[in-house]
């Protein structure tokens, strides 16, 4: 366990004293214009604007640096050899793995509460709201779902044999698994069986984001999260990270590193 | 030893397991490198070795120290005393960023040094180092072998071969050619080619030395090993006065090269012939 906590701090260190958190601060500026744009030129929905904006904002920035962190640590790690040295010391594969995970998930979560403040900040100061209370449901689902990328992510970076690779099947994997509701709607169409097929494949395979997207119904007021499907969300978190850990860990056990 | 891609390195990823042998098995300090005992008590450095430049040299340590299982005051100590033992204790709280290739070296294997290691593995420690990183380096491996420590080094550098080692393998094509202790082949009567310098004005002495082995020069001559004895008996005969007589390569080499069957190519007796 020990050695778990040393890989993810080392990792969050590296990551955290990196170039890499100006994307956030691009973020959060990007977020606090467009938030000061659009309370000029809307009437009357201000607070739904920067509640919608601030959300997006709280995954897209989560999602960038998640993005950005693999490739430059890709380039670090196999490119210029440093995993050699941490895979020649008496630390299992699975824990290298499992550390490198916790690290990245702990820079990614504090870009991600510091978008959520500002965005509280926009709504209780600027707007002179309150903020809804499915805005903190919403929150914590995009905690989950950045989870879920993070440990793919990670295994990709694991599996990956280049930078472009890695880049590409991430960020693919991001846009397609937001795109499973989509698929499902495929689904229920009139298409080939091999079409079919293929669909599905798509549809177990990779994450499903949909699972995690409460931004669009934060204004519902039918809409409540009980712990029903609180189970269902954390249960899909787990067992598909999980699942996703182990392939990782037994594609690395077997890498060589040439 | 060997030559640029005769599988030194591959070597050395085998025996961390950062490579899977195709056939066969390796054992190391008496076990396998997948268990965590035998990894705690191998050290490794890696060529050229790449660090985090976000951190400092003693966070650095401390890391890889942890994965040694060492943490709290041990920790700390032990990272003290292998700052020590590299000569950085001073420049250990800078970022890695500003260190220079020698600093860098250092840090390496104090990172390797870590664990105390009963093997020490390193893979062209010397490389890219300037004179004084070098001599640096090369005490450190000194030190570290008057304390007990096994060191396995991937070198080019006779020199430091010369110094440091004690036994010698010679990898050529895959295939471990040699193994052999370095006081054998100091001893060896491997052919080196060797300068004999004679009195000023006695160079026409050296003309028409009937050995195909050597070469005259204006003041000496360049010859073989094999026929040592005789150039100097027959310059003896001369009445020509012989100043010195130098080796001109390491014996370490000429073994080298003698093992690799690469000395034909490399001297000069095939090219130029009788002089």
């Amino acid at each position: 366990m020990s050695r778990i906590f040393s890989v993810a701090l080392f990792t969050y260190r590296e990551l955290i004293r990196s170039k890499l958190l100006f994307v956030w601060l691009v973020c959060v500026a990007v977020l606090c214009g467009l938030a000061f744009l659009l309370s000029i030129l809307s009437f009357g929905s201000v607070l739904e604007i920067f509640m919608d904006l601030g959300l997006t904002g709280m995954e897209i920035s989560g999602l960038l640096v998640l993005l950005l962190s693999l490739v430059v640590t890709y380039t670090t790690e196999m490119d210029q050899k440093a995993i050699f040295l941490h895979l020649a010391k008496p630390v299992t594969r699975g824990e290298y793995l499992l550390g490198r995970i916790f690290g990245f998930y702990t820079v990614i979560s504090i870009v991600v509460l510091g978008m959520g403040l500002v965005v509280i900040g926009l709504v209780v100061f600027v707007g002179g709201g309150q903020v809804p209370p499915l805005f903190y449901d919403c929150v914590l689902f995009i905690f989950l779902e950045l989870f879920v990328l993070t440990v793919v992510g990670l295994t990709y970076q694991m599996i990956a044999t280049s930078m472009v690779g890695l880049f590409l099947y991430s960020f693919f994997t991001i846009f397609l698994g937001h795109c499973v509701g989509e698929v499902q709607w495929l689904l229920a169409q009139d298409i080939s069986h091999g079409l079919k097929v293929l669909l599905k494949v798509i549809f177990y395979i990779l994450p499903n984001m949909e699972v995690f997207n409460l931004k669009d119904r934060i204004y519902d007021p039918t809409m409540v999260i009980g712990p029903a499907q609180w189970d269902e969300v954390l249960l899909y978190t787990f067992a598909y990270s999980f699942v996703v850990f182990l392939i990782g860990w037994v594609n690395l056990e077997k890498r060589e590193f040439k | 030893m060997g030559l640029n891609g005769a599988g030194k390195t591959t070597v050395i990823k085998l025996i961390l397991g950062l490579l899977k042998p195709t056939a066969g098995k390796i054992k190391v300090l008496d076990g396998s490198i997948s268990q965590r005992l035998v990894r705690k008590r191998i050290g490794y450095l890696s060529e050229l070795p790449y660090f985090s430049k976000q951190h400092t040299g003693r966070e650095l340590l401390e890391y890889f120290g942890s994965l040694h299982d060492l943490n709290g005051k041990a920790l700390k100590h032990r990272v003290d005393e292998v700052l020590e033992m590299v000569r950085m204790s001073k420049t250990a709280g800078q970022r890695v960023s500003g260190y220079s290739k020698g600093m860098l070296q250092r840090i390496g294997i104090g990172q390797a040094l870590l664990g105390k290691p009963r093997l020490l593995i390193c893979d062209e420690p010397m490389s890219g180092l300037d004179p004084v990183g070098y001599k640096e380096m090369r005490d450190i491996f000194i030190d570290l072998k008057k304390s007990g420590t096994t060191l396995f080094l991937n070198t080019h550098i006779l020199d430091e071969i010369e110094r440091v080692c004690d036994r010698i393998g010679i990898l050529h094509e895959g295939v471990l050619k040699e193994t052999a202790p370095i006081s054998k082949i100091l001893e060896s009567s491997v052919p080196v080619d060797y300068w004999v310098d004679v009195e000023k004005g006695e160079a026409a002495k050296l003309s028409g030395l009937p050995f195909q082995e050597s070469v005259a020069h204006s003041g000496g001559v360049q010859i073989t090993g094999l026929v040592l004895a005789e150039t100097l008996a027959l310059l003896t005969s001369r009445k020509a006065k012989v100043n010195a007589v130098r080796p001109l390569s390491s014996l370490v080499e000429a073994y080298f090269l003698n093992a690799i069957g690469a000395q034909d190519h490399l001297s000069y007796r095939g090219e130029r012939g009788r002089s």
